[in-house]
């Protein structure tokens, strides 16, 4: 019960965790103040009880998909949210004053959004044991070590990224967030397929022999890059898709901070 | 002459081609229970037929949550205590697919066997 707490709450922190150590980090690079973190992680923790709250009426919802639909809405809104991100950054690298409040208040929202889902997820869980008392220490001490790791794996990154040398440091962060935005739009396009809202063909590929799902890179990845080992042909359109949206914004934003530059 | 009646049949192969489109469509989704009762799948094992999209009807008959996962088949759920829900699955090469309750994963266990033959699958 304790093992299955950790690599529960684990696995919904770590994804919102590596979203903010890569924001910290590009904040820290692009000089901006990190406070919009702690309103981020506040408002996100009122979206998360509220969503948890809501989740019996949310799941009735289109015929019992609502589950899967709010949750893409809220996948899909960050994506959208961090290609935002994407654009703003080459502006503020340039040190356009207006980009500043735009960035933080981009990167507080993708953040809210992402605690917003899965903390109703924790939130649905931990409270399913919370009338077993024989169970709820083990789940509530498992929730606050796999709390624990997911953070300390944030800060980690955090921190290898601020190591890096100072030009590595942005396009790394530019990367980064390519990737996290794809996962973000995979994940979304999947969930919409569960719903059967999307009509899935057969998987294109299958590296589950090469790197399972379940094992700790897998989990990694899947967290960090959205890594699926069977995923169908418009899973892998949605990756690739968002990826040239998100490279499309940034580079909109490069060519629009360039008249600066030259001032 | 003949390019109207080239015409022709590229037409009538475009319809037919289009027809074949739509007709899976208009085939009813296969539809399959499961029960989650004491922490356990039931059944555990569950036959559907390959190369086709089917519809899981999950009830919950537990009054805890549990979350239906399975990383064969691409698909996670929470289920609330008392509730049911419906996951959508397929078009699937034949083989099995384990799934479980990933709140409770050393009791709820349980295998989708995918056959190729239909009639097997009932």
């Amino acid at each position: 019960m304790l093992l299955n707490s950790v690599v529960i709450i684990l696995r919904e922190v770590l994804e919102a965790a590596l979203l903010m150590s890569v924001f910290l980090a590009s904040a820290r690079f692009l000089h901006t103040r990190n406070r919009w973190a702690i309103a981020a992680l506040a408002v996100g923790a009122i979206g998360a009880v509220s969503y948890g709250f809501l989740l019996e009426p949310v799941s009735d919802l289109f015929d019992g998909v609502g589950q899967e639909v709010c949750n893409a809405i809220l996948q899909y809104g960050a994506f959208v949210s961090l290609a935002a991100v994407a654009f703003h950054i080459p502006g503020r690298a340039n040190i356009l004053k207006s980009a500043s409040t735009s960035i933080i208040t981009l990167m507080a929202l993708t953040v809210t959004l992402a605690i917003t889902r899965e903390g109703a997820e924790i939130l649905v869980y931990v409270s399913g044991f919370w009338d077993v008392s024989d169970f709820f220490s083990a789940v509530a001490l498992g929730s606050v070590i796999g709390a624990c790791i997911g953070f300390s794996v944030g800060v980690l990154i955090y921190y290898l990224l601020l190591a890096q040398p100072v030009r590595w440091a942005l396009p790394t962060s530019v990367v980064l967030i390519h990737l996290i935005a794809a996962g973000m739009a995979s994940q979304a396009t999947r969930l919409l397929i569960q719903a059967d809202w999307i009509q899935a063909g057969s998987p294109v590929w299958d590296t589950s022999g090469i790197l399972s799902e379940q094992s700790l890179t897998g989990q990694l990845l899947y967290a960090l890059v959205g890594y699926e080992a069977s995923p169908s042909g418009i899973e892998v359109l949605a990756y690739l898709g968002s990826m040239l949206i998100v490279a499309t914004a940034f580079f909109a934003g490069k060519f629009r901070s360039q008249p600066a530059m030259d001032e | 002459m003949r390019k109207a009646i080239r015409m022709m049949q590229f037409r009538r192969s475009m319809l037919a081609f289009l027809i074949l489109l739509a007709a899976p469509s208009y085939a009813a989704t296969p539809e399959f229970e499961i029960e989650i009762r004491n922490h356990l799948f039931l059944p555990d094992t569950l036959t559907i037929p390959a190369g086709v999209k089917v519809k899981l009807v999950i009830y919950n008959r537990d009054e805890t949550p549990e979350e239906f996962e399975s990383y064969e088949l691409n698909r996670e759920k929470v289920i609330l205590g008392g509730r049911k829900a419906i996951v959508f699955v397929g078009p699937l090469a034949p083989g099995e697919y384990p799934f479980f309750g990933e709140f409770n994963p050393q009791t709820a266990l349980g295998t989708i066997l995918v056959v190729a033959d239909a009639n097997a699958a009932k």
